[in-house]
């Protein structure tokens, strides 16, 4: 937990965060958490103490709130993680079209157990309906959808990632 | 057989289009003409509200609450500050129509946003788009809207008139929750997504504590043709108590799985057939008609209804969001509900003991049976446990996650008796998924 330094926002991140506070009433600190979040984790891959912390002090709101909001929802990742996200949704219009076997492919492929995390990937929890279902089984690749998957196209996913440098 | 229905003709209006999505499109098929004609002509906005009464549409979220009436509810004159929200949190298991209006219609749900805004009178809309759409959905919103504003459609004096509309886009980070309506205040208040006790109504005291309306992408989006083609045009199809056109989502066991806007009260087999009837030839066996949150119909059952709110309430169901989940004969339905618990024990948000707890009773009670280890009080057990959810928690989560399970039992209890009974079954079972573990998105 103590990382015993400080996380300064990068100037530009602060810039976004500030433009993002418009949108709201005057004096309304709070609604830019979330934003926030997703820009430092962005930058990050991941949401420290540290990174809570300087949140807290640039929007000068107490830190419980933005760690509350960091552990409410699901897309912040407070453990640290590898540098590509995937997504595979499991519920039931995905289930119902072989996600099971989808994910337990990528679990062979990539060698690594479902909510766990190589240096290279990370195989989030199975996850819930991505709204792709006409689309099914489908995954999502650091949030960009792929849809109607098969293994075939799972390889060509993985090997364009590992293309890239 | 030919499908005669009329199809795609209001939210999806431009998905037969190149570049659906783009300004010109719209333009080009008399998108913004109603909302010019507002403005320019200052629109009494008492008349689009009654308009939109007229026309009869129902919020296309879930609850099918009369849209009319729920603007009816703010008072439009009045000095305070008002606000609109657009529900873009599409989360419900099995719907993916709202995510096509955003990629490829854009334009119709901004200019429902403006008109929505100017009806009641709130000069500040947000449209608050589910977390996991931060790529590519958020992005092609985006660039319509920041073509609307270069066009003076949205801004400080519209069409150079006095009237100030902003829409401001957001973006969530995960949870089913922040779909019901004042965890979705709640959200962009900044914080964890609880839903608010009602009353007081998000009409009263809403975002920021200002009378605030919501509405989901789709029914915004249908107001612009509404308004254009008036509300005779929209509700010459459809029933009675379910006027006009509605998006379904089908997916499942179907050859085409996709999304089809088509008119309330078709027949389930028709929609089936645009679906490209069952895969493999294989026989209907059950359908989740309105989301994961409703209760399962029989096939058999299904074959003979109509895609209306009231057909669907009488086969015992709801229409919900409109997300059409199709089943064959093989679909082991022990499993799907497993699923379905599972969704609902890891997205309770855990303010409310019995949706808390309940949830996961359920889940836990399933997997036990599913893993071979259950018994008949077990049955028992969990055919109590929704009544004691129902009716006693602050949102509709928790009745969300015990009409599933109550159905299931209801129609296949067999199932359930089955890997009870059937020991050889379930060592076969518990075999395949001995690896498997399960993990719950829960923090």
């Amino acid at each position: 937990m103590n990382d015993n330094n400080f996380y300064n926002i990068p100037s530009e991140i602060c810039v976004k965060i500030n433009k993002w506070l418009l949108k709201f009433p005057h004096g309304e600190k709070k609604p830019a958490i979330i934003f926030a979040l997703h820009q430092i984790q962005k930058e990050n891959k991941y949401i420290k103490t540290i990174h809570i912390d300087s949140v807290a002090r640039l929007l000068d709101v107490k830190k419980i709130d933005v760690y509350e909001v960091a552990a409410f929802y699901s897309m912040f990742e407070l453990e640290k993680i590898g540098k590509h996200t995937i997504s595979v949704c499991t519920n039931v219009s995905c289930m119902l079209n072989g996600s099971d076997e989808i994910l337990s492919y990528l679990e062979k492929k990539l060698n690594i157990k479902v909510g766990k995390s190589s240096d290279k990937f990370f195989l989030k929890d199975e996850r819930e309906c991505l709204a792709a279902c006409a689309g099914a089984p489908m995954m999502q690749v650091n949030h960009k959808y792929y849809e109607n998957l098969t293994k075939d196209k799972i390889d060509k996913i993985i090997r364009d990632i590992e293309d890239e440098k | 057989m030919k499908n005669n229905i009329r199809i795609n003709e209001l939210c999806y209006s431009t998905l037969s289009k190149d570049n659906p999505n783009s300004f010109e499109t719209y333009v080009s098929l008399g998108g913004y003409s109603t909302w010019k004609n507002i403005v320019l002509s200052a629109y009494d906005k008492k008349e689009i509200i009654e308009t939109v009464m007229k026309s009869g549409l129902r919020g296309r979220g879930g609850a099918g609450f009369p849209t009319g009436r729920k603007w009816s509810f703010i008072n439009q004159d009045s000095e305070e500050i008002k606000y609109l929200v657009c529900n873009a949190d599409e989360s419900e298991p099995g719907t993916c129509k709202d995510r096509d209006i955003l990629r490829y219609n854009p334009h119709a749900l901004i200019e429902g946003m403006l008109i929505a805004s100017y009806a009641i009178g709130a000069d500040t809309a947000y449209c608050y788009l589910r977390g996991e759409f931060i790529d590519d959905v958020y992005s092609s919103f985006k660039v319509a809207l920041d073509e609307a504003y270069k066009n003076k459609f949205i801004g400080k004096n519209v069409l150079n008139t006095s009237i100030n509309i902003e829409i401001h886009d957001l973006i969530g980070a995960g949870a089913y929750i922040v779909g019901e309506e004042t965890a979705m205040l709640e959200s962009i208040e900044g914080k964890k997504g609880f839903p608010r006790f009602k009353p007081p109504f998000p009409a009263v005291k809403g975002l920021f504590g200002s009378p605030t309306i919501i509405n989901n992408v789709e029914t915004l989006a249908s107001i612009p043709k509404i308004m254009e083609n008036g509300p005779e045009w929209f509700n010459s199809v459809g029933t009675k108590d379910s006027p006009g056109f509605k998006c379904f989502s089908v997916s499942g066991h179907v050859n085409k799985p996709g999304n089809f806007e088509i008119p309330l009260g078709t027949p389930f087999k028709k929609l089936l057939e645009l679906a490209g009837g069952m895969k493999n030839g294989k026989k209907i066996k059950a359908v989740i008609p309105g989301g994961s949150s409703v209760p399962v119909v029989p096939g058999e059952v299904m074959l003979e209804t109509n895609m209306d709110y009231e057909s669907i309430s009488q086969a015992g169901s709801m229409l919900g969001s409109g997300a059409v989940i199709v089943m064959d004969e093989d679909t082991n339905m022990v499993e799907v509900i497993h699923r379905i618990a599972r969704f609902y024990y890891s997205e309770s948000c855990g303010q409310c003991t019995p949706c808390r707890e309940g949830t996961g009773w359920m889940f836990k009670i399933i997997d036990k049976i599913l893993c071979g280890n259950g018994n008949l009080d077990d049955i028992k057990t969990l055919e109590s446990i929704p009544k004691m959810i129902s009716g006693s928690t602050i949102c509709a989560l928790g009745d969300a996650a015990a009409m599933p399970v109550e159905s299931f039992m209801k129609n296949y209890k067999e199932e359930f008796l089955k890997y009870i009974k059937d020991k050889k079954e379930e060592d076969l079972y518990q075999e395949k998924n001995n690896n498997k573990e399960f993990v719950l998105h829960k923090k």
